[in-house]
């Protein structure tokens, strides 16, 4: 609660010092702001926090474990950002707040214990999130990504309302405590409404994380938007969306585990299926990494249908891995764009004689992707399929091993663009923070890789 | 009396529905669309639901629909500008549309169903009861969704206004 009442604030405190010009202030007021709440959430570690406010929120060890992902995702996002607003425009001060606006709803999100907060968690991100796709005004790319990112949301927000309806008029609360008592003490004559009202939530929280069949607005989106704010999208954004969905199915459904689980079934091989293949077709590095982000999503998935104290843990691991790897592919991008001006493979050739720094830490960030041991991307795959293979889906680890073989493919084009292949290029200039940014990025993955006991054994 | 006349007030509702889809003409449709959230006021109102009532009849009625009328006029979409879809399209279209309606209503079939007038608590609807829940066990999130206005609105701002600087 304190980290959530310190980012709305340091929120505002940054719009206040767009207003007297103060520029060189915001990135470190932000960073140092945020530092401060990443704290203050770690301070509520294991302290046994109850739900406060009626209900309405609980901040527990699972909201500080997800809450510490988003603002390090930020943090680290908006140490790349140096730069890279003032190119668009003059309003810097209100893309700083708000990207932190978004980042108060993602912790909405991940502490909620109502399902009104998971709503308007939501809906703080996704609105924050439709304006900063198109922060580009006169990029007709960018406005199209607002656009089509507005009609989906809001499309799929009517769905997850609708769900919140059904399961407010079975069981008449929102309150997830007294929702999941419903589901437990009358398990014989649980209303039918309950289950459309949890089949309409899958298909809204779907479309959030951008899973198949709800995938189709994630490529455009992710090409379209600015590289910072897909960035951010595919990290935190997706981060905090499979936290509130597990954190829902977790304490609500779990005993409707059998109902729910063939569907999810279903979503997370589509899922898996579409991303990596269509991914293979894919010229523009950002449309890959698109297309990647939503394979993950079904990597992800894996950990909801196994519900189990696993879970928790495996979710964890596997979006701080992906999260991390991710934010060293598009800082690469931003670099090699700038210099360049094109995102296409073809631009990483050669990367590797003049930037061998850079190249070596995307090396990292493809492998950890692609789950190669030795990488925290491979701890994550091997949790993900263990809490699978725990619960007998054997098939579906099949299935998960072939996609992760086609993932490798694509994921290495880049490397052999970078390692195999001469251009003439110029060396990139790279500044200190870029730096620092690709250098703990691949320095965590590594240590996760390596002693991934740092994290894996929280929960 | 008052069962007939939830039966008509239904019957309008529907038939307006139906109106909305049917119509060839944008404009006409969105005309149909106010009269049906007419009606929707009119159930609220037999349903002793004070608020929801007023906010449907000033907000939805009023503020929202004539947004879209103004939006189409601007737009100048007339009959026919919008464009014919493939058949095959329209089937994929009705058979989901279906399916959606044979789980609704297959759902709603199995519960147990209530006199449509009889309500259970009488006062449930009214602006003072909803006020006090919204300022005591609803108060966090009626504070936090001030954040989600704030952001919605410096947005606004943000991408409406004129940037000096072109990139």
């Amino acid at each position: 609660m304190n980290a959530l009442i310190l980012l709305s604030i340091l929120a505002i405190l940054v719009l206040y010092l767009g207003l007297y010009k103060a520029k060189n202030a915001l990135l470190p007021v932000s960073l140092l702001g945020l530092g401060a709440g990443l704290i203050l959430a770690l301070l509520e570690w294991n302290s046994g926090a109850a739900p406060i406010y009626d209900g309405m929120m609980h901040f527990d060890n699972f909201a500080v474990a997800f809450t510490s992902i988003g603002i390090i995702s930020t943090m680290l996002i908006l140490l790349i950002s140096k730069d890279y607003f003032e190119h668009i425009s003059d309003n810097v001060a209100e893309y700083y707040a708000i990207l932190l606006f978004a980042l108060v709803g993602i912790l909405v999100m991940v502490s909620f214990n109502n399902l009104s907060m998971l709503f308007i968690g939501i809906e703080i991100m996704s609105v924050s999130l439709y304006i900063l796709a198109g922060i580009r005004k006169n990029d007709y790319k960018s406005n199209e990504a607002a656009l089509k990112y507005f009609l989906t949301g809001a499309f799929s927000t009517g769905f997850l309302l609708m769900g919140i309806t059904f399961i407010y008029g079975s069981t008449g609360s929102f309150d997830l405590g007294l929702i999941k008592n419903y589901v437990i003490s009358n398990p014989a004559e649980i209303s039918p409404l309950l289950y459309t009202g949890l089949i309409l939530m899958i298909i809204g929280l779907s479309f959030k994380v951008g899973a198949a069949p709800f995938h189709f607005w994630t490529p455009d989106v992710y090409e379209g938007s600015p590289t910072i704010i897909t960035a951010f999208m595919s990290t935190a954004v997706k981060t905090a969306g499979f936290a509130a969905f597990l954190r829902l199915f977790m304490i609500c459904f779990a005993p409707l585990h059998d109902f729910w689980m063939p569907v999810l079934l279903v979503i997370s091989v589509l899922t898996l299926f579409i991303g990596n293949v269509t991914a293979l077709y894919q010229h523009s590095f950002k449309r890959m990494l698109a297309f990647s982000s939503i394979s993950h999503a079904g990597y992800l998935m894996f950990a909801i249908i196994a519900l189990g104290p696993d879970s928790v843990n495996s979710v964890v691991l596997y979006a701080a891995a992906y999260s991390i790897a991710s934010i060293i592919a598009f800082a690469v991008l931003i670099l090699v764009k700038r210099q360049t001006g094109s995102d296409n493979f073809e631009s990483f050739n050669g990367l590797a004689r003049q930037n061998p720094f850079i190249a070596f830490t995307l090396t990292i960030a493809m492998l950890s992707l692609a789950g190669i041991p030795l990488t925290a991307g491979f701890i994550g795959k091997f949790m993900m399929f263990s809490t699978v293979l725990s619960e007998y889906h054997v098939w579906l680890v099949v299935m998960a091993v072939i996609n992760a073989v086609i993932g490798i493919y694509y994921y290495l084009k880049v490397v052999v663009a970078m390692y195999f292949k001469s251009a003439e290029r110029s060396e990139i200039q790279s500044s200190p923070y870029f730096n620092f940014v690709i250098g703990f990025s691949a320095m965590l993955t590594l240590i996760f890789g390596v002693y991934p006991s740092f994290i894996s054994n929280l929960f | 009396m008052s069962i007939s006349l939830f039966y008509f007030v239904a019957f309008l509702t529907i038939f307006f529905a139906l109106l909305v889809i049917f119509s060839k003409n944008p404009v006409h449709s969105v005309l149909y669309l106010i009269v049906t959230f007419f009606t929707f006021t009119l159930h609220y109102i037999m349903l002793n639901a004070q608020f929801l009532a007023i906010v449907n009849f000033i907000v939805y009625m009023g503020a929202i629909m004539v947004l879209f009328l103004f939006v189409l006029m601007l737009l100048n979409l007339n009959e026919g500008s919008i464009g014919s879809k493939s058949n095959l399209l329209k089937m994929v279209g009705v058979i989901a549309g279906m399916c959606l309606i044979i789980t609704l209503v297959g759902s709603l079939r199995a519960l147990d169903t209530s006199d449509p007038l009889v309500l259970q608590t009488q006062d449930l609807g009214l602006v003072k009861n909803l006020g006090k829940v919204l300022f005591s066990k609803f108060l966090l999130p009626f504070e936090i969704s001030s954040i989600l206005l704030l952001s919605a609105m410096i947005g606004a701002v943000l991408l409406a206004k004129k940037d000096i600087k072109q990139v």
